[in-house]
């Protein structure tokens, strides 16, 4: 139990986070209209209670790559002074992310699996 | 909520360039984070100064510049893929088609000039290149660069050459020449000096180099210009004599009275298509449409290469020699009382024209002018 608690506590390594990163970006876009990079971070950060948090220096590469591969178009907005991104799934980023979620579960199957993890009663 | 002045965004952005991020699309993107972070995290009365000096240290590890490094890695991983398989695919495709070539070549099929043309030219201009911009990713320094540039350089260099060589074209030895001295007198020494230095490379660049140094030795003497010059000078003074001979027979005959005038009809359409043949042959190799015995001192060479394109179904040529046939067969028509009386046909029997080379056909017609006069001089003496 004690163990199980500093799991929960600790945020994830940067590793882990990066083969995934696609997959929550994705994710987070399929379940709202538009978003932007710092909200983006933010969210994560809220819906995993600061256990993931999105480096800057990690999403913005993530984003443009997404953009390239056409599966997010982007819209950008004026905000005073600066200008604002706004990033969209297009139909093709809707697949790819029903696509990565799936092979993402099968994975962590998989991983529970291969790790000998039990399930935990609680 | 904290709000940013003009200046203070300015500011932002300044340092955002300053720091080494260059693509526009990142900078405001970083412009609009930072903005975000300071608006929403910074106190109405905290010190901006201080706070952006605290937080621009999240964005990176060492400096700001990872992140359009990683963004531009990010692009061109993609386009990695990509060419790899284009490179996998275009190598198998040519040797695929040059293997093919190669055999249709061998077998005097027709279609291998076209496979051989496309097999080394997508070696050389796509493989050759793809590999190149691959292999330059894996090294670090600058003298592994150059020397896989000029390797690259070199390799599509000799490619080409032997496809100019293979297909008769002209400047091949020219340009096998250079080939062979981008390779043998830059390529090899540089490779060589900067594989020796490393004691893991050593060994391998010494047997590597000698192959190269050997490879290029048997290539020089193939392309080597001098016996194929003889040979072409030896086959040119051949033909100028069958012209002689032509001259001098043709002269006897037509000094004879003409009796029948049918065949000597025939013989005049045989022989204008024969001497418009051979100016048109001669045209497209020398630029002249005679060549004289001067031909040495006149800088004028025959070189042994196809009929070219005015020789194809359709063409000049091919109307010319279509004519010249059908005029030896009305001929032959007119003397088929007696097999001595005939022109010998045979090699009508063999394909299409435009498949042999200039050498080949210019004999195959004097010849038979030498045979239409030949008749023409023994049906004048019986008579």
């Amino acid at each position: 139990m004690h163990n199980n608690l500093m799991y929960n506590c600790i945020m994830y390594s940067s590793e882990l986070i990066k083969g995934t990163l696609k997959t929550i970006v994705l994710k987070l876009l399929s379940q709202t209209n538009q978003m932007y990079g710092y909200e983006i971070t933010q969210k994560v950060k809220e819906l995993t209670g600061d256990r993931i948090q999105i480096t800057e220096g990690a999403l913005y590469p993530t984003l443009h790559a997404l953009e390239k591969e056409g599966v997010v178009t982007t819209e950008i907005v004026n905000i005073g002074k600066r200008v604002r991104k706004y990033y969209t799934l297009t139909p093709k980023g809707k697949l790819k992310a029903t696509e990565k979620v799936n092979e993402f579960a099968e994975f962590i199957d998989t991983m529970k699996f291969m790790l000998d993890i039990k399930p935990q009663i609680s | 909520m904290y709000t940013l002045s003009e200046q203070q965004i300015d500011f932002i952005l300044n340092d955002i360039k300053s720091r080494g991020v260059v693509m526009e699309d990142l900078q405001l993107n970083l412009l609009d984070h930072i903005c975000c972070i300071v608006e929403n995290e910074l106190n109405l009365d905290d010190d901006f100064d201080q706070f952006y000096q605290d937080i621009i240290p999240r964005f990176f590890k060492k400096e700001l510049k990872e992140i359009e490094e990683e963004t531009i890695l990010l692009l061109t991983f993609k386009n990695y893929y990509t060419m790899k398989k284009i490179m996998l695919i275009s190598g198998i495709f040519s040797v695929t088609t040059f293997l093919i070539g190669s055999f249709l070549k061998f077998m005097h099929l027709p279609g291998a000039s076209i496979l051989l043309f496309l097999g080394i030219m997508t070696l050389s201009l796509l493989f050759l290149p793809l590999m190149f911009a691959l292999k330059i990713k894996d090294v670090n320094t600058t003298r592994e660069k150059v020397v896989a540039g000029i390797g690259t350089l070199s390799g599509m260099l000799v490619s080409i050459s032997i496809l100019f060589k293979v297909m008769h074209w002209p400047f091949a030895n020219m340009l096998g020449g250079c080939a062979l001295f981008v390779f043998v007198f830059i390529f090899i020494p540089l490779y060589f000096f900067s594989g020796v230095r490393n004691p893991e490379t050593k060994l391998n660049t010494i047997v590597s180099s000698i192959l190269f140094v050997g490879a290029s030795g048997l290539l020089f003497t193939l392309i080597n210009t001098r016996p194929a010059q003889q040979q072409t000078e030896v086959k040119m003074y051949a033909y100028l004599e069958s012209e002689e001979l032509l001259k001098r027979l043709q002269n006897m005959t037509y000094k004879v009275a003409i009796t029948n005038t049918k065949q000597q009809l025939i013989v005049s359409k045989i022989n204008d298509a024969a001497e418009q043949m051979k100016s048109l042959i001669m045209v497209r190799t020398t630029g002249k449409s005679k060549v004289s015995h001067d031909f040495e001192n006149e800088d004028i060479f025959l070189e042994e290469r196809n009929l070219g394109p005015a020789f194809e179904k359709g063409q000049e040529g091919a109307l010319l020699y279509a004519q010249f046939k059908n005029s030896i067969e009305e001929f032959n028509l007119l003397n088929s009382k007696s097999n001595e009386l005939k022109i010998p046909t045979d090699h009508f029997k063999e394909g299409e024209i435009v498949l042999y080379n200039n050498f080949v056909v210019l004999d195959y017609i004097t010849k038979t002018q030498m045979y239409v006069a030949t008749i023409e001089n023994s049906v004048t003496a019986i008579k």
